[in-house]
């Protein structure tokens, strides 16, 4: 199966179990002619057909369609790396506070994109990531009334 | 219409909104500027700086990222080759073969007055055209703004990416996005998946943010290897030019400027083409009806004027029908419809006329932000170019950042956060299987009202036909289908005449 056939297969799989969840929804009354349902239910429809149009026409143009040439090969690495930073930043936020977390993940990131190679790059490291949290705490907090997130385990 | 117009300009140029305009076209020229971000990503970066200012200010400053970025990119585009906006690309065809021949300043000069005056004129048709156009859409019922919205995401569904299927179920999936959450009816829980926060519907701006900023990010560090350092920049030429002369150059050519303005404005208008098709359409424009066509890509004067006026009326384009409508045309005025509704303020037909004071800003920050672009471009286009040098594993988390801020203050909350990183995930699926994302964003915005539309008719008539045989509300409908066709003959057309073309390319 090509990448069409494997993108139109999880939609379809999404819609039919999104359009199973719609089946215990109040139904229409008297009153109001409509039930919660009806509109998603059409949408779901649309995403089941298109899903199947996907898979179908990802069968039938398998024959013909020509082997996909190699460029330059994609960093898949360096991407789940960075997903995998974000995601441990996002999860520890609100544990370590806004200001702990945002100083680690913005040295951390920069170390994974572009490993540093003498002194100098260190420490550029390190200033972008105290000036990155410094400005954004101190611009959100002190003058756009945002309360960053404190940190459950540091209180800070 | 002019003494509001009036009012204002002179209202805009109170320190208080004319600070954060002139902070915002210095970042838009910035981000414009610098090659790999885009004017989108910039306007993202911005948003939760906007949080806390009021409507005007916080719109202010997003239209001067809008004109500032739509300007910005020609600086490297001229003087360095690489476009520092996709809207920038035919400025290189020209722009950077004049600046090798020994004329940068007059290939910048021409690109930034190009981009005053295109903007100028696309500032004409907004704030002639807004008005209007709204006064139109006044008289539209349920049928007709329900065919209105199904009518921009068909169109765009068909025009973005190279598979009319995969454009189609992008829009559709945005929809889904819309479908979680009480019911605007009934307000009965609905597909929230037993997670409390989802009861609520899920905001599109972490959604946006999530998609849009997370894929075009990955896709670039997919891109990144361990020894690519940075370019150095190498001495910066002398941009000394007269003026008078460059301006000279342009208003030579009313034609062309008219005519590449106009296409501008057109493609403005329509929803999610973009900038970068409005220049390259109007490059090959000028090329068409030059006398000497053979002249362009080699620095001909024309193709810089084309693309950069283009680019700035289709800011003016784009604006008018978020204004008139409440139809995002592209990322920006998506992320400015979001900062609009954050202060509660609905866009649409209405908007004119219920804050007269808030659309003649725009209006006037949108003319003042051509004057600042010309004044910052002029005094830091040097700098600018040395700022090409800050490497990407620099850029990258500090964006990161932005974005994260941007989710959270929302309201405070880290739901929106999450919804930030799922939504980043699944957008970078999105764009490695090859769907347009567009459709997606669009679909997502225009959900809610699709829904509240169709409802909003049924309970007034129950007969169906009538968006069919309503003039206004069948015509839109037939043009959804029109487009679906023209699409799905020029995708036959495109694979009959390249079989091998794959569509790998992400479409932001």
């Amino acid at each position: 199966m090509g990448r069409d056939g494997i993108a139109g297969l999880v939609c379809l799989a999404t819609s039919l179990g999104l359009f199973a969840a719609t089946i215990g929804l109040p139904e229409a009354s008297l009153l109001v002619p409509i039930g919660p349902g009806f509109y998603p239910r059409i949408v779901l429809g649309i995403t089941v057909l298109l899903s199947a149009i996907l898979i179908v026409t990802d069968f039938a143009g398998r024959a013909r369609r020509p082997a996909i040439t190699a460029g330059v090969p994609a960093n898949y690495r360096l991407v789940l790396i960075t997903f995998s930073i974000i995601g441990i930043y996002i999860a520890l936020l609100p544990s370590l506070g806004f200001r702990i977390a945002t100083f680690a993940f913005v040295s951390v990131l920069q170390v994974a994109l572009e490993p540093p190679r003498n002194r100098n790059n260190w420490l550029r490291v390190l200033i972008v990531a105290v000036v990155t949290t410094l400005i954004t705490y101190l611009v959100f907090e002190r003058y756009l009334s945002v309360l960053l997130p404190r940190g459950r385990w540091t209180d800070f | 219409m002019y003494e509001l117009l009036l009012s204002g300009i002179a209202n805009i140029l109170q320190v208080q909104y004319l600070l954060p305009l002139l902070l915002g076209t210095f970042i838009g020229v910035i981000g414009g500027a610098l090659p790999g971000v885009t004017i989108a990503m910039t306007v993202i970066v911005v948003l939760p700086f906007t949080f806390g200012l009021d409507p005007l200010q916080g719109l202010a400053a997003m239209t001067g990222v809008y004109v500032g970025g739509s300007a910005g990119g020609l600086i490297t585009a001229c003087l360095l080759g690489i476009p520092g906006t996709p809207s920038a690309i035919a400025t290189t065809f020209d722009g950077f073969p004049m600046a090798r021949k020994g004329e940068p300043g007059r290939a910048m000069w021409l690109g930034i007055w190009s981009s005053f005056f295109g903007g100028m004129l696309g500032g004409v048709f907004l704030i002639a055209a807004t008005g209007p156009l709204a006064a139109i859409a006044l008289e539209f019922g349920p049928w007709e703004f329900f065919a209105l919205f199904v009518f921009a995401l068909s169109m765009v569904a068909g025009l973005t990416g190279s598979s009319i299927t995969k454009g189609l179920l992008s829009g559709a999936l945005g929809l889904v996005v819309t479908i979680m959450g009480n019911d605007p009816v009934m307000g009965a829980p609905r597909l929230s998946l037993g997670i409390g926060f989802l009861e609520g519907g899920i905001n599109f701006l972490p959604v946006l943010i999530g998609v849009f900023a997370f894929a075009q990010i990955m896709s670039d560090i997919e891109k990144m290897g361990p020894a690519r350092p940075g370019q150095a920049a190498g001495p910066v030429p002398t941009l000394t030019v007269s003026h008078l002369k460059v301006i000279g150059e342009i208003i030579a050519r009313p034609f062309l400027l008219l005519w590449t303005s106009f296409i501008g404005v057109l493609i403005g208008v329509l929803p999610a083409i973009g900038g970068s098709a409005a220049s390259m359409l109007a490059y090959d424009q000028a090329k068409k009806f030059s006398r000497q066509p053979e002249r362009f890509g080699t620095g001909a004067p024309e193709g810089i004027i084309a693309s950069e006026s283009s680019n700035n009326a289709n800011v003016g384009g784009s604006l008018v029908t978020i204004m008139a409508f409440g139809i995002p045309g592209d990322i920006v005025t998506a992320v400015m419809l979001g900062a609009m509704t954050i202060h509660g303020i609905q866009s649409g037909p209405l908007f004119i006329s219920q804050q007269p004071k808030l659309a003649y800003g725009i209006f006037a920050a949108y003319i003042v932000a051509h004057f600042l672009m010309v004044v910052i471009i002029a005094l830091s286009a040097r700098y600018m170019l040395r700022l090409t040098t800050v490497p990407k594993s620099v850029l990258i988390p500090i964006v990161l950042v932005l974005c994260v801020v941007g989710a959270y203050a929302l309201n405070n909350t880290m739901a929106n956060v999450y919804v930030l990183l799922v939504f980043g995930i699944i957008g970078y699926a999105l764009v490695k299987f090859g769907f347009p994302l567009a459709p997606l964003i669009l679909g997502v915005i225009l959900g809610d009202q699709i829904e509240i539309n169709l409802i909003r008719s049924i309970m007034t008539d129950s007969d169906p036909w009538l968006f069919l045989t309503r003039p206004i509300s069948g015509g839109l409908i037939a043009l959804s289908v029109a487009s679906v066709i023209f699409a799905l003959w020029q995708h036959r057309r495109y694979r009959k005449r390249s079989p091998q073309s794959d569509d790998d390319h992400a479409d932001f």
